[in-house]
């Protein structure tokens, strides 16, 4: 007879697990779920509340001269979409900032690697490099104008030196982090100076890259807009400035949020191509495989 | 019977460090050390006693402040690339998977794709890693991680030399017995030459035929032992092996001495 009892109790362990596992299995689904759901939800929250009041204060606590409201906002906004003023100013600062922060991240991790294959080259230009970081470069926005003319270049050249500096001290940063062991391991082998720069310190530095990346998005921008306030007809900046002076306050405002919308897409594209790059580690390879 | 031919030496090697206060210190005084072409040789020592600087010597890594280096009889004066070299940590590149990680040491000696391919997946199954090829590094065990880095220098035959730096130092013990056991099945038989740093008087009986042991610091080589127990050899009844505790108990003895030695000068 135990022989025969033995399977039993075998299998109804066995189910008994299995419904165990169902059970936890949905639990924690549900609570994902659940989080996600609270998490937006909180998110809406906090912007009704923060758009609710500027709609309240605007005209009692605060003459609406200064702060306008949003509906009126959302409607120049609308407006100036509609009737192609805000994408003509768009496309030119959209360019302006572009080309910049390409030239400034270009020339960054650029100068980075140059300053690396010279010995001690990082330690001799670093008291350089510093002091014309510290220079506050909006400072010197109206002698690049001077120097490169009221078009397209001295705007490209603002938003690249809001950018170039911190690409290329994180971009060493970066270059310092890689492990010594690595290295010697991988020389080694028998990789050749260029293997060894492009299979190990280029890879191993990219994080500080993206990261010096992604903060200086905002400031390719800054650069761009600075430009055109101090000369331009034409640019989000020239919008901003025009209809401030004109006491437009809705149109300053929708000036501002095309900018905003803008800056969230560019960084949703930068963290793609980020998370495409470091597809390798841990965070990533758990979602890409579940 | 011809004379075994030497593959590594270290002729009257001296290496002096200069610490960050200035004051130079003696690391290495007058290390004589002869590597016999396919043997296994372990390193043993107190710690600190720079054993693991002679390995890096003949990795080409550190030059010595005085003496010479020779592989093949050539003065080593530069990273020495036809050397395989294991560390203790397991330096894989975390963005590589296991495949890739081994491909490395191909890809920098310009081994063709598909050969390179080829070679890795018959490595990594040698090892009980197949299936697992795709897989990244934070994704594999220590062991597996080490069986990785062990195979990424095994699987490059322009090398036949591998220096090993306490490579099982981090792994928990059971897993330490089975990469011994491991690692003594894939060298047997290829004629290949380790010389494997290790503290553990242990490992270096069940591994080696030789065992050089150093004085503690400043180190040289205080006595080598050969280690005659048959081969192949059983690293998890190594200790019921016939013969074992005798030469247990020699190096245990040499070693004793320098332990209490490198003790006394620290108190005084």
């Amino acid at each position: 007879m135990p022989a025969r009892e033995q399977p039993m109790q075998v299998n109804a362990g066995w189910a008994h697990e299995q419904s165990l596992l169902v059970r936890e299995e949905r639990h924690a689904t549900v609570t994902r779920r659940y989080e996600t759901l609270r998490i937006f939800s909180l998110r809406a929250v906090v912007m009704g509340g923060i758009l609710g009041l500027w709609w309240t204060a605007s005209g009692t606590l605060i003459d609406r001269l200064f702060v306008s409201d949003p509906i009126s906002v959302v409607t120049s906004f609308v407006q100036m979409s509609l009737d192609g003023t805000l994408w003509w100013h768009l496309e030119s600062t959209l360019l302006e900032m572009t080309l910049g922060y390409i030239l400034g991240v270009t020339v960054g991790v650029a100068l980075a690697i140059i300053v690396t294959l010279i010995p001690w080259g990082g330690q001799i230009v670093r008291p350089l490099m510093l002091g014309v970081f510290a220079i506050p470069k909006v400072a010197l926005a109206p002698l690049i104008i001077v120097w490169f003319g009221i078009h397209l270049l001295p705007k490209v050249i603002l938003a690249a030196s809001l950018v170039l500096f911190i690409v290329y001290f994180s971009t060493l940063a970066g270059f310092a982090a890689v492990s010594r062991d690595l290295i010697a391991s991988i020389r080694v082998m028998g990789a050749s100076r260029s293997a060894l720069f492009i299979k190990l310190i280029l890879p191993s530095a990219a994080p500080y890259i993206f990261a010096a990346m992604r903060i200086t998005l905002p400031g390719a921008l800054i650069g761009a807009i600075i430009g055109e306030f101090v000369s331009s007809n034409r640019g989000v900046g020239f919008l901003i400035a025009y209809a401030s002076s004109r006491y437009n306050t809705a149109q300053v405002f929708a000036g501002i949020l095309s900018l905003l919308i803008f800056v969230l897409i560019l960084n949703t594209l930068v963290s793609r191509v980020e998370k495409y790059i470091a597809r390798w580690r841990p965070d990533q390879v758990q979602r890409n495989r579940n | 019977m011809a004379p075994a031919t030497s593959v590594l030496e270290a002729r009257n090697v001296y290496k002096v460090f200069v610490a960050r206060g200035g004051k130079a210190r003696t690391a290495l005084r007058n290390v004589e050390l002869t590597i016999r072409r396919g043997e296994f040789v372990c390193l043993v020592g107190p710690s600190g006693c720079g054993k693991s600087t002679v390995l890096n010597m003949f990795a080409g890594l550190v030059t010595p402040s005085d003496g010479t280096i020779l592989h093949d009889g050539r003065t080593i004066t530069d990273v020495n690339t036809h050397v395989g070299y294991v560390t203790q940590d397991d330096n894989l590149l975390p963005w590589r998977t296991a495949l890739g990680n081994v491909e490395l040491a191909l890809e920098c000696k310009s081994v063709g794709r598909a050969e390179r391919r080829e070679r890795a997946f018959d490595y990594l199954a040698r090892v009980g890693l197949k299936g697992n090829e795709e897989l990244y590094p934070h994704e594999l065990s220590g062991g597996m991680r080490k069986r990785v880095s062990i195979v990424r220098t095994l699987v490059d035959d322009s090398v036949d030399v591998i220096l090993m730096d306490e490579p099982f130092g981090p792994l928990d013990a059971q897993t330490r017995l089975i990469l011994q056991d491991e690692l003594l099945r894939l060298w047997q038989g290829t004629g290949r030459t380790i010389v494997f740093v290790t503290h553990d008087i242990v490992e270096a009986i069940a591994l080696s035929d030789r065992i050089a042991i150093f004085t503690s610091v400043p180190g040289s080589i205080k006595q080598v032992r050969d280690v005659t127990l048959p081969r192949p050899r059983d690293v998890f009844h190594i200790h019921e092996t016939p013969g074992f505790s005798t030469i247990y108990d020699a190096i245990w003895n040499d070693l004793r001495e320098e332990i209490l030695k490198g003790r006394d000068d620290a108190g005084a």
